[in-house]
């Protein structure tokens, strides 16, 4: 047996590690240039001012006490999300990928559900729901208990936390429950074996192996709570409550120049912070890296609940029903009635909004694009972050941190800045013009998007043993053939649920798609925007509905074509 | 005609040395066996050979082609070995047949062919009634054929084999130890065989590379690496040896207590005696080196004791036949039958 | 696996689309509704075949905050702008970016317009206050814009449009700014109004959470017509307040396509009673002195436009800053 000798490789030294540095050097320009540049321009901008370099703007800006308080709301209301969303996404994750609880399948898609509903939307059921004067939910607890007053008022910080909560802890949800299906079971046996009861184990083994998903987890919370603007302009406005993101809307609505230069100096100190957040959750991690998918094939253990099981069961559901299905069932009922101030009686019940959605061309035409762009981006962004993840996880490469950066910086952006600096760099000023074409639409979903799918991906990869690939190209596979035959294979899950992370918020996305769109290029997101500050709730919850109803669907083909391998 | 040849090789990782300047040639059909504790370098060593790791100096010739250095390297991929991983690297997603199978699809054989050869692969590593299995349905021992099943499918001319017994019990380890003799006979291949348990290393080899903190302390046959270790290190990891300290005079060394014994050799001043304990005879009556014995073993074949020299503890074997069984706290004597002598 | 990725690929697939065009192209941006839009091109396509005219529709901050990014650029990504209110004209054409044109319809216009030919009103949009008589009674209610900051037996249950974010509702408080001093706005301030978009306070005017709020006109006329809703309208006995909508024209050299003789063509058209018929369909009140129509449910164009509360539009324009900080400092911020 003759090494197979490939004569090309010979005069190519170091080959191997050149095809990384491409890579690298690859997508650090894709960045670069559509990431980089633009938000870097903005920022220029805001320190540049008709005689040179000036703080002015900053001086402005950060002088006037709303913006800190805004700062301050942004901070408390993201960072209490942060951490809700992961006390909660941890034990229903636990619940839902190790034990027996029942309808673990069912759960697990009802949970990821609130993801795939426009905040806008979303945020406008719990405004029904729980408004102090009138919200169904208040006046039917106040009933029940027999309470003088309604209980709660959704027009507050605890609200507004509340609401980012419900919204962002299905981030937490997928990223943990995909790191925890790929645990090894027997670090939770040996555990056991030493005598400690279920819940000491997870406390004192899962928990902590988890650690490095779960801080992904809440990174990702955090950031999107914090560059969420549709839900506290809903929720906060009425309560005088600002955030970060809708004073940058304020000032960018003033639509001039000074408005731009002031939006991006608040936006900077959302990128800063993303960034900090971002870092100091690598500085946590950066010293752990547990491996948990060995070499060696183990049976997936199940814990028993035992007595425990109908109780937690119930405790579940009940979750479900506050969180996932009163709301929607609420955006749902909302598509077939006329008037909102009444019960939702024969009288009041109409089929129109529905047949403004599925009669009216324009709205076929934009889920057509939304489509094409949504899955162009999250195509494009998984395949990014696969590169990424190998590049982070399984490389020493230099400067593969800077992509990774990058990308959280991109993430942590408000989308509207992120909109803005595009429509400035990329229209022909600059050489590059994709204005008014799908393209720059899908930069920009991957720009604002592309961190969701990455840290799931990377997290995934983290945990398959690094032998899987040495194996595979031992026997004789080139580096990316064993990529796919053997790592894409095992992280195929969390590839999809990556792709899906990516996919869903673009595939409605609302604030960059108004300003980008053009007259070929409109998507199911205007159409969103569009009936939700001029049609009606009516209209906007159908669409809504309708999205939710397409996401269902496609989840059940996915499941039955790959046999229940994939689903959300 | 499958040899390798490296030179000069060392390695760094940052600036920590893991292999300190190796040459040497494992010749074909030849085992060869990289032993040394954990941590000694010999698993950086292997994957350097398979072309996971780089050698930061060094050539690595297989079959007289560089594969490293020179400004040559050839990926992995291209170098035509097999290789079974410690923790077996079996893909949990692949059957038993796809995981072994893997390595023909590469190269493109037609799908008979890869029937054929991997149902004769599966045979030899006997996993045949197993080929429609998932990895999860299978037990460690058979996880571990799969592995080999898969390095050796595409008749590699050397196989890697990196700790592939560890995570196997006693029995199945040693059972697999003549397999994979037996295999690499029949096949006909060089192999490098990667390990830190003596037994595994001293039963399979043809020659043996003894590691300590990436320096190479001995290469040489199992026989002489037991009978003549190069040093201090290589006769304490490979079989059960004593020490004792003492100083070398002309005619004579003088224990550690003072107690004394005729020697000839050329070492002079401050050694260490080191005793096989097979080579220690036992007299009650008579003898070099007064000693007692702390504890005593009746083992049937043998006597087990432990055995104190003016306060150094020996580990004697005595035939069991001869001498029946030793009271603990006896005096005895020591006659050492071989010894080696190493200069402090 | 391999039919998912399969199906990615038949995706990725689709988004390879062109389009191309040979007629000359005028680019509108506008922030009418895309129903009266798509009413409008129709009448349109037959009228101008030679021409291919698109609309972009966007609220008028996103508009506005789309146009502030083009300039950068200097090059706007349409032809003529049909949006926000008159001192957002004077800006522009302050800046250099209008093209003027005297058109012949121009002397049947009854509102405000540039002598010069620089911007023309094409549709008059009205700040009004607007109740459910289902929950209220009109009797408790304010009848002015005064009594809306003032009648303390509302407060906590009033919502108005955003000015930060709002360019008709930064008008209204520049007019009401003018009238009242800014005594307006603490005294609103301390009513604790909920600061929001239309369509959010129409759902809250429906289900009781607010008593009365201040809207565009359109927006409750549009309900009353297609939902046969019971919303109603007050206008305010202080004044409606008009905030006619421009039309404008960019100039060649910042325009998408350079066409402006076609965008002057239509210009005359929106201009005209037939163009107008199409606002008034839109719930909007033409700017003609004898309008066409008038909206459904409204009451009569003329009526609004004589007990009108007067706007200053270089005010509007000068105290933008003023007003936005006074808000913030008095209104929004007002714990």
């Amino acid at each position: 047996m003759k090494i197979q000798k490939n004569n090309s490789y010979f005069p190519l030294p170091n080959s191997y590690l050149n095809i990384k540095a491409a890579l690298i050097t690859a997508i650090a320009a894709f960045l670069l240039v559509f990431n980089v540049f633009p938000m870097g321009y903005l920022v220029f901008r805001s320190f540049w001012g008709e005689n040179g370099f000036t703080l002015e703007t900053f001086e402005r800006i950060y002088t006037y006490a709303l913006n800190w308080n805004a700062l301050k709301n942004t901070l408390l209301t993201a960072g209490l999300a942060m951490i809700f969303g992961v006390m909660i996404a941890f034990p229903l994750a636990w619940l839902v990928g190790r034990t027996d609880l029942y309808g673990k399948k069912f759960f697990r898609t009802l949970f990821v559900m609130t993801y795939m509903v426009p905040p806008y939307v979303g945020a406008m059921a719990w405004l029904r729901l729980l408004n102090p004067r009138v919200g169904t939910l208040n006046v039917f607890l106040a009933n029940l208990f027999g309470l003088s007053e309604n209980p709660f008022n959704i027009y507050t910080l605890g609200g507004l936390t509340w609401v980012l909560t419900t919204f962002y802890y299905p981030y937490a949800f997928i990223t943990i429950s995909r790191a925890m299906e790929n645990m090894d079971p027997s670090l939770e046996e040996a555990s056991k074996i030493s005598g400690a009861s279920p819940l000491k184990t997870v406390m004192t083994v899962t928990f902590p192996i988890m650690l490095p998903s779960i801080v992904a987890a809440g990174l990702l919370v955090f950031i999107s709570a914090a560059s969420c603007y549709g839900i506290p302009s809903i929720i906060g406005a009425p309560g005088q409550i600002d955030t970060i993101t809708t004073r940058i809307i304020d000032y960018v609505y003033v639509g001039s120049s000074d408005g731009l230069n002031d939006a991006t100096a608040l936006a900077v100190s959302l990128m800063i912070i993303a960034n900090i957040v971002l870092y100091v959750s690598t500085f946590i991690c950066g010293k752990k890296q547990y491996i948990t998918v060995s070499g060696k094939s183990t049976r997936p253990n199940i814990v028993e609940l035992g007595k425990w099981r109908v109780p937690v069961t119930i405790l579940v559901s009940l979750f479900a029903v506050v969180v996932v299905i009163i709301p929607f069932a609420t955006v749902a009922m909302t598509s077939f009635t006329v008037n909102l101030g009444k019960p939702l009686t024969s009288a009041n019940f109409t089929t129109k909004y529905w047949n403004i959605l599925l009669t009216r061309p324009a709205i076929l035409k934009t889920v057509k694009n939304s489509l094409i762009a949504a899955s162009a981006a999250a195509t494009a962004g998984i395949i990014i972050s696969c590169v990424m993840a190998w590049l982070l996880t399984r490389t020493k490469a230099k400067g593969r941190h800077i992509p990774d950066f990058l990308i959280t910086l991109g993430s942590g952006t408000p989308s509207v800045v992120i909109a803005l600096a595009l429509i400035m760099t990329m229209s022909g000023k600059f050489g590059i013009n994709i204005y008014n074409t799908l393209t720059i639409m899908i930069i920009a979903y991957m720009i604002k998007y592309l961190l969701m799918g990455m840290r799931t991906v990377v997290s995934a990869m983290s945990q398959i043993h690094p032998s899987l690939e040495e194996a595979a190209l031992i026997s004789g596979a080139e580096w990316h053939r064993g990529f796919w035959d053997v790592t894409l294979p095992l992280i195929a899950p969390s590839v999809v649920a990556g792709w899906f992370l990516i996919f869903m918020p673009s595939f409605y996305e609302l604030t960059m798609s108004t300003l980008l769109y053009s007259t070929d290029t409109k998507t199911i997101g205007y159409e969103l925007y569009f009936s939700q500050t001029y049609n009606s709730q009516q209209t906007a919850s159908a669409i809504a509905t309708g999205i939710l109803i397409l996401v269902i669907a496609v989840n059940w083909l996915l499941n039955k074509l790959t046999k229940g391998e994939f689903s959300i | 005609m499958a040899s390798i040849t490296l030179s000069n090789i060392t390695k760094f990782y940052g600036k920590v040395q893991v292999i300190e300047k190796f040459s040497g040639v494992f010749n074909d059909h030849e085992f060869i066996t990289l032993l040394g504790p954990s941590g000694c370098g010999k698993t950086t060593m292997l994957r350097m050979i398979a072309g996971f790791e780089k050698p930061t100096s060094g050539e690595i010739k297989i079959n007289d082609e560089i594969v490293s250095g020179s400004g040559v390297f050839v990926p992995p991929n291209l170098r035509g070995i097999g290789m079974v991983f410690q923790s077996y690297a079996v893909w949990p997603h692949m059957n038993v047949f796809d995981n072994v199978a893997y390595p023909l699809k590469i190269q493109k054989v037609s799908r008979a062919e890869i029937k054929k050869r991997v149902e004769n692969i599966l045979e030899a590593v006997h996993l045949a009634p197993f080929i429609e299995r998932m990895p999860n349905e299978l037990s460690g021992g058979q996880q571990q054929r799969v592995a080999l099943g898969r390095a050796l499918v595409s008749n590699p001319s050397v196989l890697l084999l990196d700790e592939p017994l560890s995570n196997l019990d006693a029995k199945l380890r040693e059972a697999m130890r003549f397999e994979i003799k037996e295999i690499q006979k029949n096949f006909g291949i060089t192999v490098v065989y990667v390990t830190h348990d003596q037994t595994e290393a001293m039963a399979m080899s043809d020659r043996i590379i003894v590691f300590d903190r990436g320096v190479v302390q001995q290469v040489d046959t199992p026989m002489n690496i037991y009978k003549n270790p190069a040093n201090e290190f290589v006769a304490d990891f490979v079989g059960k040896i004593n020490f004792i300290n003492g100083t070398a005079y002309e005619n004579f060394i003088e224990f550690q207590g003072g107690q004394k014994m005729n020697y000839n050799g050329d070492k002079r001043g401050s050694v260490v005696v080191a005793v096989r304990p097979e080579n220690i005879l036992i007299n009650r009556e008579r003898g070099i080196l007064k000693s007692k014995i702390l504890q005593s073993y009746y083992l049937g074949d043998i006597n087990d004791c432990r055995v104190d020299i003016d306060g150094t503890i020996f580990r004697v074997t005595a035939p069991g036949k001869t001498y029946g069984g030793f009271s603990n706290g006896s005096e005895v004597f020591l006659d050492f039958d071989e010894y080696l002598v190493f200069q402090k | 696996m391999k039919k998912l990725i399969l199906l990615l690929v038949c995706l990725i697939a689709l988004s390879s689309s062109a389009y191309a065009a040979e007629k000359p192209q005028i680019s509108i941006y506008t922030s009418m509704y895309e129903d009266i839009i798509d009413a409008m091109t129709k009448t349109m396509k037959e009228k101008f075949p030679d021409y291919d005219i698109e609309f972009f529709y966007g609220g008028t901050g996103t508009l506005q905050a789309k146009i502030a990014a083009e300039r950068e650029t200097n090059k706007l990504g349409c032809d003529m702008l049909m949006v926000a209110d008159p001192s957002y004209s004077l800006e522009l054409k302050a800046a250099g970016l209008l093209h003027p044109y005297i058109s012949k319809e121009a002397e049947n216009i009854a509102l405000e317009y540039d002598p010069e030919g620089y911007w023309y009103p094409v549709r008059n949009l009205n700040m009004v206050l607007a109740y459910n008589p289902e929950i209220s009674k009109k009797e408790d209610l304010p009848k002015s814009f005064k009594e809306f900051a003032e009648n303390s037996s509302l407060k906590g249950l009033i919502s108005m449009p955003n000015p930060l974010t709002s360019g008709s509702a930064l008008v209204v408080m520049s007019a009401l700014k003018d009238k009242y001093g800014y005594e307006y706005f603490d005294k609103l301030g301390q009513n604790k109004p909920m600061v929001e978009s239309g369509s959010v306070a129409l759902t809250k005017l429906e289900t009781g959470e607010c008593k009365v709020v201040m809207i565009l006109e359109e927006s409750v006329l549009k309900k009353r017509e297609e939902e046969a809703s019971a919303l109603s309208v007050i206008y305010p006995e202080d004044g409606v307040i008009c905030v006619p909508s421009p039309i404008m024209t960019i100039d060649d050299k910042f325009s998408a396509h350079g066409n402006s003789k076609i965008c002057e063509e239509l210009t005359d058209w929106f201009l005209s009673p037939e163009g107008q018929s199409y606002i008034v369909k839109g719930w909007m009140h033409s700017v003609l002195k004898n309008p066409p129509a008038i909206p459904y449910d409204s009451i009569n164009t003329s009526e609004i436009i004589k007990n009108s509360m007067p706007v200053n539009w270089e005010n509007c324009l000068k105290d933008r800053t003023e007003l936005r900080m006074n808000f913030e400092s008095k209104v929004k911020n007002k714990k």
